[in-house]
């Protein structure tokens, strides 16, 4: 293996998502992270690598913000990442981000293999790998549980309804993996400090030759709100015996 | 000419589409179309049920995926301009709809949660954040493409006397992909996703023995045991097939029971269509509280035995 590139997106971390007063969506004291399924991507790249060896580049579309991403990536273990930062770049739908990876990655970036996650934390839109992959006129393999290259073979296993389908692909390939298929890595200071030293290409919006108008426009965004009664029970034999009435005049049980 | 398309891997989600289509063709004043590549010889079967056109797909080689009809699909409807293209949410219908979407450099809404026409155009809605917030979307670009998840409509039924149109659609050209294997799901779990009570295993639960009390209450429920993302894919106690979540399986019980279920929204989205909602957790804190209608505060190794020997007591 030679040229492994990893995927990434920063997102909001949903868990600190709040609830306005008026129903709106509370954003004001949220975190960022990588998106889940994208840490499972900079892994697999990793695990790879320390198989078959070769190098990783991390790469992700954002606002400039999400430079703390790019860290986080580095000390993850990629060698190197390629950050494609402008403001504009708040809030593309997935059609854009594709177009964007592909153009930057065509221009400078050497690959014999792309992973990403299976969906981002964030829009779970689950198409920018398949998108990239159509770009760049590459196989595309999703929901992958178990990858292995030899050579310029890739052999994975993807999850399908009916259970579990092996598929072998030439690189290069495009592959988007599942959340079991390894559990990543914490970083460690050592890593943190190795990060800073590696390198990172910026390229801005206007080094691009044009960004592509959003094909789906978001026209509003609401709470979601579920209408519970969150009616309390205590522990004794009593309340225990209420709940379960409570179960029974409800025709449940 | 069919301005819906539908596309599903298997006859019983094509049925579901058929279904999604026409609840917004009379909208657009247009008809639909279904592409079939599983059971070609049952074309009239789907017109009876609601399709003006089925499309054919030819046959492929065991050694080769479904993913190959992307390009034969995304041509078609280059020549034949359909107004949207819904897709059934399978692992297989995700990829192929955003490959789709890529080749006719078009809109495509993942994991639609409803759809309406506006004027003459198409609004869908989708859950962003986990589940946190619903996105409504509108499309920029034709066809607009959706996926649909499984189990989000009924099945169409069919009316006698209708007719269509069979047009075959040509070979998908060699893929870089070739299938070396497959293997079924080990029916080692049922299906949880129709079960009209689930009780559901979280992180309070100290051991993977313990999980037999939670087997007990669904027994005695009449129920099936299903669990969140950490226990099926941190713990492994639990498979895969009954992860219950926005990105796992989303039931719609008359009661679902989480136990030792901290209540983290994307866990929360895959129980929305519940009935009721109840919950044991030690942490009167917890998230699982504030969406659930019935809420035991104590720790489960208390009020487990408790309740399964009044569950006992209620059937006599």
């Amino acid at each position: 293996m030679r040229e492994i590139v990893a995927c990434f997106k920063w997102v909001i971390d949903e868990a600190y998502i709040r609830r306005g007063p008026g129903g709106d969506l509370d954003l004001s004291a949220v975190n960022y992270k990588i998106s889940d399924y994208d840490r499972n991507a900079i892994e697999e790249a990793v695990r790879l690598k320390e198989k078959c060896g070769g190098s990783i580049t991390a790469v992700t579309v954002g606002v400039p913000e999400a430079t703390r991403g790019i860290k986080d990536a580095l000390s993850r273990g990629a060698d190197r990442a390629v950050f494609i930062a402008d403001a504009l770049f708040a809030g593309l739908e997935p059609s854009q981000t594709a177009s964007v990876l592909s153009e930057a990655i065509r221009a400078g970036t050497q690959f014999d293999l792309i992973l990403c996650g299976e969906g981002s934390s964030d829009l779970y839109a689950q198409q920018v790998g398949p998108r990239l992959a159509e770009k760049l006129g590459i196989p595309c393999i999703c929901y992958v549980q178990k990858l292995d290259v030899e050579g310029d073979l890739l052999t994975a296993e993807r999850r399908v309804e009916e259970g579990v389908e092996v598929v072998e692909a030439k690189l290069p390939a495009l592959v988007t993996v599942l959340p079991d298929i390894n559990t990543p890595r914490i970083p460690g200071v050592k890593d943190t400090l190795t990060a800073s030293k590696k390198p990172v290409v910026t390229v801005t919006a206007a080094e691009l030759k044009s960004i592509a108008e959003a094909r789906l426009k978001t026209t509003g965004i609401t709470a979601f709100r579920m209408e519970r009664s969150c009616e309390r029970f205590g522990t004794d034999d009593k309340e225990i015996t209420r709940f379960v009435g409570a179960l029974r005049k409800k025709g449940v049980i | 000419m069919a301005g819906i398309w539908v596309y599903a891997d298997n006859p019983s989600l094509t049925l579901e589409l058929l279904t999604a289509a026409s609840s917004i063709a009379e909208g657009l004043k247009t008809g639909v179309a279904v592409i079939l590549s599983h059971d070609r010889d049952r074309a009239q079967d789907y017109i009876d049920c609601g399709a003006d056109e089925v499309f054919l797909l030819p046959p492929l080689s065991g050694d080769r995926s479904a993913g190959d009809y992307a390009p034969v699909i995304a041509d078609a409807a280059r020549e034949k301009k359909p107004d949207a293209i819904l897709v059934a949410g399978t692992s297989g219908g995700k990829e192929i709809a955003a490959r789709v979407a890529a080749r006719l450099d078009t809109g495509l809404c993942g994991n639609c949660i409803s759809m309406s026409v506006e004027g003459d155009s198409l609004v869908m809605d989708r859950f962003l954040y986990g589940g946190a917030a619903v996105q409504k979307v509108a499309f920029m670009a034709k066809p607009a493409l959706a996926t649909i998840p499984p189990r989000a409509y009924e099945p169409s039924r069919p009316t006698p006397g209708r007719q269509g149109e069979v047009e075959e659609l040509p070979a998908p050209p060699i893929s870089g992909i070739k299938v070396a294997g497959s293997r079924g799901r080990e029916k080692r779990t049922e299906d949880i996703s129709e079960a009209q009570v689930v009780v559901c295993a979280g992180r309070g639960f100290e051991k993977k023995e313990d999980l037999a009390m939670a087997r007990e209450i669904a027994d005695l429920l009449g129920g099936s045991v299903g669990c969140t993302r950490p226990v099926s894919e941190e713990l492994h106690w639990l498979p895969e097939e009954l992860c219950i979540g926005l990105s796992g399986i989303e039931v719609k019980p008359a009661l679902y029971l989480g136990i030792g279920v901290s209540g983290q929204i994307q866990h929360v989205t895959g129980i929305r269509d519940a009935k009721i909602v109840s919950a044991v957790n030690k942490d009167e804190n917890a998230p699982i509280f504030a969406v659930a209608d019935m809420g035991i505060v104590g720790d489960l190794y208390e009020v487990l035995p408790k309740l399964i020997s009044a569950l006992k007591k209620a059937k006599g």
